[in-house]
């Protein structure tokens, strides 16, 4: 066949290609016959209602000298680490806000970092294209700096997010600007499985964000400058197990439900969604109306151990406790007292559930709790 | 030698219609695959439920007004969070 009958049939497979895209963006429509909040309130549901001291900022940890980009705690203990455009690691102790170890990056341009099931090592990336390993058992060297313990090499573009398999401390998932994820045996350094790629069906642009199935470990999303998000089975590389479709911007941030059925999104497109796995469906929108049209990009998000409360930060500094079922903005605490004086570049909830902690490009993280007594009705 | 470069122009010549005929060969191979896994997910979708039976789960076994976050303590001689 010539280059020119070649080229007929790329544009010809092209259209056939983008109008299934729209019989399948229009079947789905129909099948949306109502959302979550809408749902909800057909049952009845009211609202979760906050005082204003019901959620504090009960510490501040201050020791970073540049913007925190990425933040982690400790599946055990109140421990958490923090990367920064400073360059260095910083575990934190969360209960006494003690530092108890700040490691310099041999590449200063960190842009993730995540503790390890045991709490012993962590893991961070960046633009250097690497996923690097540090044992926090480890001797310093004659530079009183922690080593490298492995580095994990074969992205050809920055590493956005990482995450630790639950439970493995041998495994660790990487997703990547150069549109893949990547699943590493950390003992031996290699590539166990390439999610995406020039070879593979997958992202078509960027990788920005990557959350594991607490309840199936085998299960992961992505979210991606290509706007969608994409769930993976790790024995299947060759392509995404289902494509979600709905936001209008890159997808900065993926987390999954508490129960493993659903996930979250955070996006450029100022939204928050709550996407059902099984389906496909987009069962929820979480968009906060603003008067002028510049909405804020959301950064990152994370769900109360219930699920019924949907935490995001945005890039204006503000912080929303979303009521997930109904879809209203319950709390935010970018407008209490002593809150951030910046972007909201990070969260996570420590893993009783009892503490949020939250980044910011102001160079501080904050842990915010339960400020009070409560009855339960 | 101008018969010479013309040769050699040719063989560039051919040695890029074949560059450009593979990458777009391979192109279409995974338009093709895209379109497949397009049309599996179509055939699907015929059988899907509606949204509604996944937002009745999504109301489903949680705790139907508070988190862990929220209980507070039990006994009121002071708060259980670890944190305060």
């Amino acid at each position: 066949m010539s280059v020119a009958e070649l080229k007929d049939r790329h544009t010809a497979a092209a259209e056939t290609l983008n109008s299934l895209k729209d019989r399948l963006k229009q079947k789905r429509l129909l099948l949306l016959d109502t959302d979550v909040a809408g749902y909800a309130r057909s049952q009845g549901q009211t609202r979760v209602s906050f005082g204003p001291t019901d959620l504090v900022c009960c510490r501040t940890l201050q020791g970073h000298t540049g913007k925190v980009y990425s933040l982690d705690w400790t599946p055990e203990r109140n421990r958490i680490v923090s990367a920064s455009q400073d360059g260095r690691l910083i575990v934190w102790n969360a209960l006494t806000s003690q530092k108890t170890h700040a490691i310099k990056l041999p590449c200063a341009w960190v842009m993730t970092c995540a503790f390890s099931p045991n709490g012993q090592s962590v893991a961070c990336g960046g633009l250097d294209s690497m996923c690097s390993i540090f044992n926090l058992n480890s001797q310093t060297d004659k530079d009183g700096n922690l080593p490298v313990s492995r580095m994990l090499s074969g992205h050809k573009g920055y590493v956005s997010s990482c995450q630790y398999v639950p439970d493995e401390d041998t495994h660790l998932i990487t997703a990547s600007g150069d549109q893949t994820c990547v699943l590493w045996d950390i003992t031996t350094g290699l590539r166990t499985s390439v999610f995406g790629g020039e070879f593979q069906s997958g992202h078509t642009a960027d990788v920005l964000s990557v959350s594991i199935n607490g309840s199936n470990s085998r299960m992961f999303i992505s979210g991606s400058c290509d706007s969608t998000v994409r769930l993976w089975d790790t024995r299947v590389a060759s392509r995404a197990s289902r494509t979600f479709h709905g936001h209008e911007g890159d997808v900065n941030s993926v987390k999954f439900f508490p129960d493993g059925y659903r996930f979250g999104t955070g996006s450029d497109d100022g939204t928050c969604r709550l996407f059902d796995i099984r389906t496909g469906h987009q069962l929820q929108e979480y968009n906060q109306q603003h008067d002028d049209n510049e909405a804020p990009h959301v950064t990152s998000i994370a769900f109360s151990t219930s699920g019924r409360l949907l935490f995001a930060g945005y890039t204006n500094g503000d912080c929303y406790v979303w009521d997930t079922l109904l879809a209203e903005v319950v709390l935010d605490l970018g407008k209490l007292q002593n809150s951030h004086g910046s972007r909201i570049s990070c969260l996570g909830l420590s893993a009783d559930g009892s503490a949020l902690c939250t980044g910011s490009w102001d160079s501080n993280l904050k842990i915010w709790a339960f400020g009070g007594h409560r009855r339960v009705n | 030698m101008q018969s010479g470069n013309g040769v050699e122009a040719e063989s560039v010549a051919a040695a890029t219609d074949m560059r450009g005929k593979h990458w777009i060969s391979a192109e279409l191979k995974r338009l093709d695959q895209e379109t497949r896994f397009l049309e599996e997910e179509l055939e699907q979708l015929e059988k899907m439920d509606n949204a509604s039976s996944s937002c009745k789960e999504t109301l489903g076994p949680m705790n139907p007004i508070w988190d862990r976050w929220f209980e507070g303590p039990q006994n009121s001689s002071g708060c259980r969070c670890p944190i305060l």
